[in-house]
């Protein structure tokens, strides 16, 4: 416990560290965060465009659309904002960066994590949270604890994907082409009514890459549209956890990993 | 002058296929946007029985499909050559060339998008499926607005490159410039979609002709003299932006600073 209670007060400072660092470049601070914003913007500006001509996309309202949007990306940045320094991995191992992570006495993950701040996705962060309180459904105070641990669930879907691929490039794998496809994947596919994709792509977004769970399946519960799922709804009210278990297992994939690691000596 | 031109347009087309492995991605990343946009517009068409300005799903999947086609190939490559050259002192070296550094640009862009058509190729068949693409009745229109459109394009990304000069940095501009032609060229909504202001915005923008203008006219949304009218306004544009190139470069290259280090 002791461990923890230090690994969090480092990673906090480190943290702290890297964000006066952001801070120092003032002008691209603020256009990284505005430029987050519009990559995002754009992303859901064409939802609201084709929503003036058609009311619904698979039986979803534009407000619904919105809130699923909204859900997907606040839990998207607060997977990227702690976690932006992995998709440089491949570079940390091919220039023997992460020999030097490994000899110092913290856990080399909290290490990596804190190498610097995505400035970026603090605009990814913005819009999500703004769509998510625009498009708020009516809560009772069960259903807003249980929006909360989505929020945080879906984070912890999309950091496990992307930390178990991360951590075969720890097997000198050249892993970054995967790592973008799959990322892309669930920023593509993740802010829509999955029955739209049709049985066998819903299926591969389900079962095989987890995409579904990050919003769609919880926002199903929220918005009371469990029926449409190709999930039982027992297994859909419980989506949260399943974040946990999968980080839980991507983090055992890492370790393992990083036992096998061998620097590349440059 | 045509020499040196070349030897650009080789630089920029092994550029390309120095970097296979990127496009491959890109290109599986396109394929799934196209069937992204596939799903999402049948889904939308679903429940209804008369085509939404006068457009039949099939003719909008393959304007998408084609739409996105274009854009990813004609994606330009010179905004972030130009940055990296300008920051890293580099640019003294083009500048020094006896050939024009505008136009050593174009050229190199030229090569490069040689080279995304080549690595494209294999992709075209299944995007073509996917999009259920048929052969066009307008081929001549089609090639016409098709070529006008990317030459703006390349005009629009040297004014980029010229813009490097006073600011020195211009990867958040590229990045907005990517993100806002995307969208007012119409690759996710056919602009006869935009509502209101936001579309007489995207018809008074240069972007649709990357986009909207040729694969419109592909699958007959545009026809007779509406092709006749899009060709003109391109020469026009055509014409304003060398202009106004030539103006800026003037100014620009008198500025020029070499980062040395």
């Amino acid at each position: 416990m002791a461990e923890v209670v230090r690994t969090l007060r480092l990673y906090w400072r480190l943290q702290r560290a890297a964000m006066r660092g952001a801070l120092q470049y003032r002008l691209n601070l603020v256009i990284g965060v505005a430029t987050g914003v519009a990559y995002q913007g754009s992303g859901f500006a064409f939802v609201w465009v084709v929503m003036h001509t058609f009311p619904a996309i698979g039986g979803w309202s534009l407000r619904e659309i919105a809130f699923l949007y909204g859900l997907r990306l606040t839990a998207h940045a607060l997977y990227v904002l702690p976690f932006s320094s992995l998709i440089g991995l491949d570079w940390l191992v091919r220039e023997g960066e992460l020999d030097r992570v490994l000899l110092r006495p913290l856990n080399p993950l909290v290490q990596i994590m804190a190498k610097r701040l995505g400035v970026g996705q603090l605009g990814d962060l913005l819009a999500g949270l703004v769509l998510l309180v625009v498009a708020l459904p009516p809560l009772g105070p069960a259903s807003a604890l249980f929006c909360l641990a989505a929020v945080v669930g879906g984070a912890l879907v999309e950091t496990a994907v992307s930390l178990a691929l991360a951590s075969l490039s720890l097997r000198t794998w050249n892993t970054i082409a995967v790592r973008v496809f799959a990322d892309d994947l669930f920023s593509k596919f993740g802010s829509y009514p999955m029955s739209v994709f049709g049985g066998a792509a819903q299926w591969a977004l389900t079962f095989v890459l987890p995409v579904a769970f990050v919003a769609y399946v919880p926002a199903s519960v929220l918005l009371d549209r469990t029926g449409e799922l190709n999930v039982p709804a027992p297994v859909a009210y419980a989506s949260p956890l399943l974040g946990v278990a999968l980080f839980a297992l991507a983090y055992r994939i890492w370790s393992r990993q990083l036992r096998h690691y061998q620097s590349t000596g440059t | 002058m045509i020499r040196p031109l070349a030897g650009m347009a080789r630089v920029g087309l092994r550029f390309q296929l120095a970097y296979r492995s990127d496009v491959i991605m890109s290109v599986v990343a396109l394929v799934a946007q196209v069937f992204l946009l596939r799903m999402i517009w049948t889904a939308l068409y679903g429940g209804r029985e008369h085509d939404p300005q006068g457009l039949t799903l099939e003719a909008l999947l393959a304007y998408l499909s084609l739409a996105n086609l274009q854009a990813f190939a004609t994606t330009p490559i010179i905004p972030r050559i130009a940055h990296f050259r300008i920051r890293t002192g580099m640019v003294f070296f083009d500048l020094s060339r006896p050939t024009g550094y505008l136009p050593q640009m174009a050229a190199f862009q030229a090569g490069h998008t040689a080279g995304g058509l080549l690595m494209l190729a294999p992709a075209v068949p299944v995007v073509l499926l996917v999009g259920t693409i048929t052969p066009t009745e307008h081929p001549i229109g089609y090639a016409a607005t098709l070529a006008l459109g990317y030459v703006i394009s390349v005009m629009m990304s040297l004014l980029i490159c010229v813009i490097g000069f006073w600011t020195l940095e211009t990867a958040a501009i590229s990045m907005l410039y990517r993100l806002v032609s995307h969208f007012f060229a119409g690759t996710m909504v056919p602009l006869s979609f935009f509502p209101g202001a936001l579309g007489v915005l995207a018809d008074a923008l240069p972007f649709k002709y990357m986009g909207y203008v040729p694969a419109a006219v592909y699958v007959g949304h545009l026809s007779g003299g509406q092709i006749g009218q899009a060709v003109a306004v391109e020469v026009g544009w055509i014409a304003a932006l060398a202009a106004l190139l030539w103006a800026m470069w003037r100014r620009a290259h008198r500025r020029v600073v070499i980062q040395g280090g």
